[in-house]
């Protein structure tokens, strides 16, 4: 026999590896994730912008526009012109309508009845009904001016309270909204992009009858998982790095300095990222091997898998939405990543000794259920599904 | 050697093994043949410690598979009951592998791969890839993953499955040379001819016991048969699950 005997781990996950590279449907799978996750990002991104600076004429209908033609030009500076072509199907139309009595009441100084119809909960119409509203509210303030100056009041007596604005929203932290659904991408990559190849090493070594062979090898079933667990996580790092090189680059050429909003992920930075999930990625490929060992065919295991997705989803949103604000976050897996990311994203100071616990606590509960799996394959009740 | 002594084992309800007791000497072929169902699969998986006995103990020069797994495995060449191989892997980065795993890697390795491809006749397509290969290839493949360390036992769950003439011979050239050079063979069949043909002794298994035990003529002569097919069939008492 040879003299350098080297660990069964590292032939088996070198085989994995090559075995894993041959196959087209993990490659892609890995990488298809990684691309159009973030590309599908920036066309919600760039659809969002767009809307929220769309600097175009609001065009709605307007009635009775002969009564009273200063407001019609007035409401015409501010963008807002009557409508010529036909609402497009599905969207409520909005109209305007001016009171018969309008010049009268003018003339009275009463209260002009001006309608405003229009659906209020249409989110994408939301932005052009205030601007109607924002609009008519202007030229009603301009009218008590001039009603208040012909009387010879001062028209400040009626504004009796300035508010004064200071929005110290900073770019970063206006970002971390926005920058907060993308990392949920980045982490979500290293669930996504090893999958396959977990699924393959596991269900599909059993679909394929190989798996008894395998186990009949002088080498515990131990270092077998193991080396198959990092084979499936280089897998998953592969699309985590992806993830986190292109998401910054991709949010370079969008136009978020237009919404105020200012993303700047320096390398130093993005290679912290790649750190960080590293043992996420040997975290989400045990969970992935521990159902895909159960099941029979690759089949099943896609079954088990998809459902073993929602769990880091469920993590990862639920801490999102329900703004839960526990300490205990930063030290476990996947919420400590996601807490320490949103620290990166926001520019805030970083709390390392989270940082780094949660990390090792990650590497900890995968190597245990690495263990567990190891375990599970020496049983005959599981390996024979007995 | 191979040696197994009083085996049980139960599945649920079903008694799979009960007592088995027989050995596999050094330098022997020995055949396992039983009807389906006779418990063969279950004691060669017990040898290599894939299943775990209910009591007694199967030895492979005196280790016990249950207790010390990874010694007896770096002993034994096992091709088991279903085997499959990596569609995306050559035959010879299979066999490489599993060299590999027992320890034989770089030179030494592909020294071995190279021998046991050439002793198999695979040369021709040791760098095509498994996908598209033919049963014949496939167990051919099989095969050289089982003997590529020199084992010395070879433990074969039904070889021949699917086997067409010229590689039945290679096979058979192989087990005989292997023999010769001191190897314990043990196999499995529900073959008559293949076990006439092959074996020193033949061990015949039915319902987890040995029914009976010994050469081809010493079978023959013990039930007053003139040929082992009547001679099994007598000594199981049904013809029930064996091909001729």
């Amino acid at each position: 026999m040879s003299k350098s005997v080297r660990s069964p781990i590292g032939i088996v996950w070198r085989k994995e590896l090559k075995d894993a590279i041959r196959d087209k449907r993990s490659v892609m799978a890995a990488m298809s994730y990684a691309f159009f996750g973030p590309l599908l990002m920036a066309v919600a991104f760039y659809v969002m912008i767009s809307q929220l600076t769309d600097p175009s004429d609001v065009e709605i209908d307007i009635k009775g526009a002969e009564h009273a033609p200063a407001l019609i030009e007035y409401l015409q500076q501010q963008g807002i012109v009557e409508r010529e072509k036909a609402w497009p199907a599905g969207q409520q139309p909005i109209e305007l309508v001016i009171g018969e009595s309008w010049a009268d009441d003018i003339a009275k100084a009463q209260p002009a009845p001006i309608t405003l119809t229009a659906d209020f909960s249409a989110t994408k119409q939301r932005s052009d009904i205030r601007r109607i509203e924002k609009a008519i509210e202007g030229y009603g303030s301009k009218l008590s001016f001039i009603r208040m100056q012909m009387r010879g009041l001062d028209p400040r007596v009626v504004q009796p309270i300035d508010l004064v604005k200071h929005d110290t929203a900073t770019k970063g932290s206006r970002s971390a909204i926005l920058m907060g659904s993308v990392l949920i991408f980045i982490l979500l990559s290293v669930f996504f992009s090893g999958m396959n190849v977990a699924i393959d090493i596991s269900a599909g070594e059993r679909e394929r009858n190989s798996l008894e062979l395998l186990l009949s090898q002088p080498l515990s079933s131990h270092q077998l998982v193991l080396g198959k667990a990092f084979a499936a996580s280089c897998f998953a790092m592969f699309g985590g790095i992806l993830s986190v090189v292109l998401i910054p680059l991709i949010f370079r050429f969008l136009p978020l300095h237009d919404i105020g909003i200012s993303v700047a992920i320096e390398w130093p930075m993005m290679l912290l990222m790649v750190l960080m999930l590293a043992p996420l990625a040997l975290f989400a490929t045990a969970l992935q091997l521990f159902v895909s060992f159960r099941a029979k065919s690759f089949k099943e295991a896609q079954t088990y898998i998809s459902f073993l997705l929602m769990l880091p989803m469920l993590a990862v949103f639920g801490v999102e939405f329900a703004r839960l604000k526990n300490p205990v976050l930063y030290y476990l897996p996947l919420t400590g990543q996601h807490q320490a990311l949103l620290d990166i994203i926001k520019g805030e100071a970083l709390q390392w000794l989270p940082l780094v616990v949660s990390g090792v606590v990650t590497a900890i509960v995968s190597l245990l259920i690495i263990r567990v799996i190891g375990r599970m394959l020496a049983s005959e009740k599981v390996v024979f599904g007995l | 050697m191979i040696q197994v002594t009083e085996l049980r084992k139960q599945f649920g309800k079903v008694t799979a093994l009960d007592g088995l007791t027989f050995t596999a000497p050094e330098g022997q072929i020995t055949g396992l043949l039983g009807p389906n169902g006779a418990g063969k699969t279950t004691c060669l998986r017990t040898i290599y410690g894939l299943l775990k006995a209910d009591s007694g103990q199967a030895l492979i020069d005196g280790i016990d598979a249950s207790k010390q797994p990874l010694e007896a495995r770096r002993n034994i060449g096992i091709f088991p009951d279903k085997f499959g191989l990596y569609e995306r892997l050559t035959a010879r980065e299979q066999v490489a592998y599993f060299a590999a795993l027992h320890g034989l890697e770089k030179d030494a390795g592909q020294a071995a791969v190279q021998e046991a491809l050439e002793r198999l006749d695979m040369l021709a397509i040791a760098d095509r890839k498994a996908t598209g290969f033919s049963q014949g290839q496939r167990m051919k493949v099989a095969l050289a993953q089982a003997i590529v360390h020199r084992p010395k036992h070879l433990i074969l769950d039904e070889p021949s499955r699917g086997l067409d003439v010229m590689s039945t011979r290679i096979l058979r050239d192989l087990l005989r040379e292997l023999r010769s050079q001191g190897t314990s063979i043990l196999f499995s069949s529900h073959v008559m001819q293949e076990v006439a043909a092959l074996c020193d002794q033949v061990v015949v298994v039915a319902k987890g016991k040995v029914a009976a035990q010994g050469t081809t003529d010493e079978l023959c002569q013990l039930t007053g048969e003139s040929a082992l097919e009547e001679a099994f069939v007598k000594i199981i008492g049904t013809d029930e699950g064996i091909a001729a």
